[in-house]
């Protein structure tokens, strides 16, 4: 059952968690290898998850601690003894155990130096070393406690309003506050000591492949999947629809952030139709793992959902994955949100207090996780499931002292109030905690009655709140649901939901199984017929939703100082007072202003809660308040995940071996791998001397290909390049430009006519993964006949340059190839060795005599072997692209990017004479814009400078500066060999770029700290003005 | 930004397959005595109802609703066609029937 499971969900991504939940975890109840039941743990029961019989060692602030497999990182800590987890984060007051869920940023814990780790779902593995995190020093005994004392100096948005004056002070305030308050530190050698790398990563195709893979615990990975029913949550009513879709021949994907199925049904005992209701969940489980087209996920919590039902989250590897963390996406036809309940806080003075939990952190503690939350317990709480926990708690050995219900007695199910009677445990209806006892563990706790005067002290080490239930209204939220308060639950629920979107449940306020289950199935029919499968049956009819509770806080709240809405940013009752008192009285301000809902807890915590009061502080009927927007992701994915697995998809040319294997430097050009230096030599000064004076050989294979064909191919190239195309004669490189509308230079290259209406260009590299999207883009009204075909992948391309690059060609090709049959700026078709057909263009980039050679890719390696081996005699030797970007600077060509940005138009850098600015009848993309700017005044011009010898040397990206003035920047500069002297091209205001004038470079490395120089402005190109090398 | 659009060719495929190329303003004007004001209008700005953006009798009003457009669209991880579809920038979502045109 579990291998056939496993290879129907594709692989260790999905159907982790339990083994076979039919049976339970038959290990779990085996006891202790040594027989006696460990320190803080209770004897497994049938709904244990943890193996007392598989000790797990781990350290807690470098102490050993001992957890067993199946914990989490918190309830191992919390067996262990361990009751402070962390200090909060504007108090340094202790915090604790809550939730168990990761709603409040208390057990936040530094786990392997990775901070911000949630210890209550973080499953415990051996070897961990855990820290608690806004501490100095140990936990108990945090140096920061003091500030506790000091809540009257940090009122509601005190961080806004004080510190400022005098505003001089202000980073002083700032670097203490920073320092005080906080969260995790990042260990930023953490990565380099484990040799994390971008590379590495996994591909998931059909089952799981390693592909080159650092099998390692930091590997992130995603998945993209589609479904016809996507389901947020594996409780009943999920189940329930999952099994409805898929017997109805549907794709479905469930998702659980659980590490296994059943909801809250998996750790409840209580029979109910004559089985306990753990059995009920896991026959449920059996069901769906056996049923066709489901994928079950767990541990996978969903972040949210999107327009047109996307649905976005992670999986977290456990044993045996090969991942850390799975980002996935889920598109599906339709979603039903079967998210369940979480507690509502309850809010009282010191509800913080370490040993303040809610209920279902101490009823998991001890029926999934065996262990003994506390030896004396008050509950205050304000729902059924409370008291069915309280009665569980008793038989388990938690002695009760006393239960408060803040709802009234004719609410409660009785039976549940008899079993608690018959326990000897006295019920108080309309009662709730006032305040609790002790400063950092619970010693006592005071109940009150809500309406009166009654108040009753009880001591006790264990607080058990809530304040009712509220829906996990999350998934919704984020779909564009709309909200509304509903009088009769007393929780938020959906009023209007999206198309395809369906909400199914115990969040619907429904607190009976059957009528769970039912409505799951009725859900997942909804879902069927949304996709257009046949009508569901008959109605089921659900009942009525059960009735919740309002309470807002506990009795004789007073000033609330101590009283917490959100832990997460240490927002209490009184801060809301305040915030409302200064104006802000509505959630989404006092959110802002007091930061309520801002921390990792976001919504979960303080969002219903902070709209109550806020109501009753305004005076506003309930039903009005608006609750914060709740915010993606739901639960927070670490940013490494998010950011995937570092792949780095690149391109490479056909000879990329071999120019490895020469030693080439590569680094990243756009898409492309590209050979940067051949040696350690960043200044290429071999590479450009053995081109200047011999011959050198590039691969220029990225550079964009292009062959344009058909009646109205003319038509097109007129559109989109500046110059006239009509006067391209065969046999000849016709040097062009594109603009864009700006005007601005986004491509240059050449254009060769082939033949009638058919056409050879080349674009610069960097386009020519756009150059079809935008010839068709520019021709998108005109219906012109003409086709394209992108040759980039096709053809390899070779350079040979240099003065004796000619006599390197000869010994290659039978072909004619002198001056005289092809000149500077001609191209002939010519035959390399014994028949491979090549493109010969005489072009002079680097300001040399050189031939470029357009083969077939496949003939590269061939004709690379052939140029090498016949210039072996003259010593050509490959150079790279910083060779080539400073030989073809010393000519003064620009490179878009480096010599032209988006400011900066054709004729800024003097390329307006390839501007064919009489021909309007073509519609050329620019030409407008280049017309508008061209005699504007003040426009920047670029200019090429001789920095003065002697007077220092800028780099790239220096001010050009008039003063204090800055005049211009520096777009390429470097010393020249050939020349003697260091050169550059600028981009200058007018003035400035009066030849021969001179202008002064400032170079800052730290703002306010640099050196200066001097340049004189000089005409380019600075190397072979008259061309005579590349006309050679 | 999850929406889906409709390919003439491939069908409803996710927005990140697509690249968008504007409102759809109509063709190039002809340039032959076009003002610079004129061209930068059709290059820059949006035409809502009642005119352009910030144009004369455009601006946006009080209480205007984002209407829906036409737009032009490029599949350029997938076919290869610019195509135009009526889409509402106030849901994202394609108007029915706007696919494919």
């Amino acid at each position: 059952m579990v291998a056939d499971a496993g290879a129907k969900t594709g692989g260790g991504l999905a159907d982790r968690g339990s083994p076979d939940p039919s049976v339970g975890r038959p290990d779990c109840r085996r006891p202790p290898s040594h027989g006696r039941l460990p320190e803080g743990r209770l004897p497994p029961g049938p709904t244990c998850r943890v193996d007392l019989s598989q000790p797990l060692e781990f350290s807690f602030l470098g102490r050993p601690v001992t957890g067993f497999a199946g914990d989490t990182v918190a309830s191992a800590l919390y067996a262990s003894g361990v009751r402070i987890f962390g200090r909060s984060l504007k108090y340094h007051r202790p915090r604790g155990l809550y939730s168990m869920e990761g709603e409040s940023s208390n057990t936040l814990m530094a786990i392997d130096k990775v901070p911000n780790e949630c210890a209550e779902t973080t499953e415990l593995k051996a070897g961990m070393s855990v820290r608690a995190q806004n501490v100095r020093g140990d936990p108990q005994t945090d140096r920061f406690a003091f500030i506790d004392r000091f809540d009257r100096m940090m009122p509601a948005g005190f961080y806004y309003r004080l510190f400022h004056r005098p505003y001089r002070l202000w980073p002083l305030f700032q670097n203490g506050l920073r320092r005080m308050a906080g969260t995790g530190v990042l260990d930023p050698r953490r990565g380099l000591e484990e040799g994390i790398r971008g590379e590495g990563g996994i591909r998931v195709e059909g089952g799981i492949e390693v592909e080159g893979a650092r099998m390692g615990s930091d590997v992130r990975a995603e998945r993209y999947l589609n479904a016809e029913v996507a389901i947020v949550g594996g409780g009943a009513a999920g189940m329930s629809a999952a099994l409805a879709a898929a017997e109805r021949g549907l794709r479905v994907c469930l998702f659980e952030r659980r590490p296994w199925l059943g909801g809250h049904l998996v750790w409840r005992v209580r029979d109910f139709e004559g089985e306990p209701l753990h059995r009920r969940a896991e026959k449920l489980a059996v069901r769906l793992r056996a049923a066709e087209n489901v994928k079950v996920f767990t541990s996978s919590p969903v972040t949210g959902v999107w327009g047109e039902n996307l649905v976005t989250g992670f999986t977290s590897g456990a044993e045996g994955d090969l991942f850390r963390e799975c980002h996935w996406e889920c598109r599906a036809k339709t979603v039903v949100v079967a998210a369940g309940c979480m507690e509502r806080p309850l809010v009282f003075n010191h509800n913080d207090r370490p040993g303040v939990m809610q209920v279902g952190a101490v009823w998991r503690l001890a029926r999934t996780y065996a262990v003994l939350p506390g030896g004396v317990a008050i509950f205050s709480v304000g729902d059924d499931l409370s008291l069915e926990a309280a009665a569980d708690l008793a038989d388990l050995g938690v002695k009760i002292r006393a239960v408060a219900d803040a709802r009234e007695a004719v609410r409660q199910d009785a039976a549940l109030v008899t079993a608690l009677e018959e326990r000897g445990i006295p019920v108080l209806a309309g009662w709730a905690a006032s305040r609790v006892m002790g400063r950092k563990q619970v010693k006592g706790c005071e109940l009150g009655a809500l309406k009166g005067e009654a108040s009753r002290r009880f001591g006790c080490d264990l607080v058990v709140a809530n304040a009712g239930m509220q829906p996990r209204i999350g998934a919704l939220a984020t779909v564009g649901a709309r909200l509304a308060y509903c009088g009769h639950t007393h929780t938020y629920q959906p009023v209007e939901l999206p198309g395809g979107v369906f909400a199914a449940g115990s969040m619907t306020g429904l607190r009976d199984p059957r009528a769970i289950e039912a409505s799951g199935r009725l859900a997942g029919e909804r879902a069927v017929e949304s996709c257009g499968g046949s009508a569901p049956g008959p109605d089921e009819s659900l009942p009525e939703p059960a009735p919740g509770c309002d309470i807002r806080h506990g009795p004789d709240i007073g000033r609330g100082a101590k009283a917490f809405v959100d832990f997460d940013e240490d927002g209490t009752y009184k801060n809301v007072v305040e915030s409302a008192a200064q104006g802000f009285d509505v959630p989404e301000l006092a959110k802002r202003f007091g930061g309520f809902g801002l921390g990792p807890g976001q919504y979960r915590v303080a969002g219903q809660n902070l709209a109550m009061i806020m109501a009753d502080l305004r005076g506003d009927p309930v039903e009005t308040a608006t609750p914060t927007t709740v915010r993606p992701p739901l639960v927070p994915p670490s940013l490494a995940t998010l950011a995937g697995p570092g792949h780095d998809v690149h391109k490479r040319t056909p000879l990329h071996g071999e120019l490895a294997a020469r030693g080439a430097i590569f680094r990243r050009a756009g898409p492309w791998l590209r050979p940067r230096y051949f040696s350690e030599d960043t200044s290429c000064r071999k590479e450009i001397r053995n081109v200047r004076r011999n011959v050198g050989i590039l691969d220029s294979s990225p550079l964009g290909k292009f062959r344009i064909f058909g009646p109205d191919a003319l038509k097109a190239l007129q559109r989109v390049y500046i110059s006239d195309m009509r006067k391209a004669p065969r046999g000849h490189c016709k040097y062009s430009a594109m603009c864009n509308d700006m005007g601005q230079l986004v491509d240059d290259g050449v254009v060769i006519r082939e033949g009638e209406n058919e056409y050879y260009f080349t674009t610069s590299s960097g386009r020519a993964g756009s150059t079809v999207e935008w010839f068709r883009y520019h021709t998108r009204y005109d219906r012109w006949d003409y086709n394209l075909v992108n040759l980039t992948d096709v053809l390899g391309s070779l350079n040979i340059a240099g003065p004796n690059a000619r006599r390197v060609l000869e010994r290659v090709t039978d072909d004619e190839v002198s001056n005289e049959v092809l000149p500077y700026l001609g191209c002939r078709r010519i035959t390399v060795a014994d028949g491979v057909e090549a493109r010969c263009l005489r072009l002079g980039f680097v300001g040399e005599l050189s031939f470029e050679l357009h083969v077939p890719s496949s003939y590269c390696q061939f004709v690379w072997d052939l140029v090498v081996e016949a210039g072996a005699d003259f010593g050509i030797r490959p150079f790279g692209l910083e060779a080539q970007y400073c030989l073809r600077a010393e000519k003064g060509h620009v490179i878009i990017g480096a010599e032209s940005e988006a400011r900066v138009t054709l004729t800024d850098i003097g390329m307006g004479w390839l501007w064919d600015c009489g021909d309007t009848a073509a519609k050329k993309v620019g030409a407008p814009a280049l017309r508008a700017c061209e005699k504007q005044p003040g426009r920047m011009r670029l200019v090429g400078f001789r920095v003065d010898e002697g007077s220092g040397s800028p780099r790239d990206g220096a001010v050009v500066v008039d003063g204090a003035k800055i005049v211009g920047y520096v777009c390429t500069t470097r010393r020249s060999e050939a020349l003697g002297w260091q050169y550059g091209m600028a981009m200058v205001r007018e003035g400035v770029a009066v030849r021969g004038g001179r202008t002064h470079i400032r170079q800052e490395e730290t703002p306010g700290r640099g050196e200066s120089c001097s340049a004189t402005v000089v005409p380019t190109p600075f190397y072979d003005p008259g061309g005579r090398r590349l006309r050679a | 930004m999850t929406f889906r659009l409709t390919c003439p060719v491939c069908g409803k495929r996710d927005v990140y397959e697509f690249t968008f190329g504007g409102q759809d303003r109509g063709p190039r004007p002809a340039q032959e005595g076009l003002s610079a004001e004129e061209h930068f209008r059709w290059v820059q700005f949006r035409m809502i109802p009642g005119g352009w953006e910030g144009g004369e009798g455009g601006g946006v009003r009080e209480g205007d609703r984002a209407a829906p457009q036409e737009e032009w669209w490029y599949h350029g991880q997938g076919c290869g066609v610019w195509f135009r579809t009526t889409r509402d920038p106030g849901t994202n979502r394609e108007v029915e029937g706007g696919g494919g045109g």
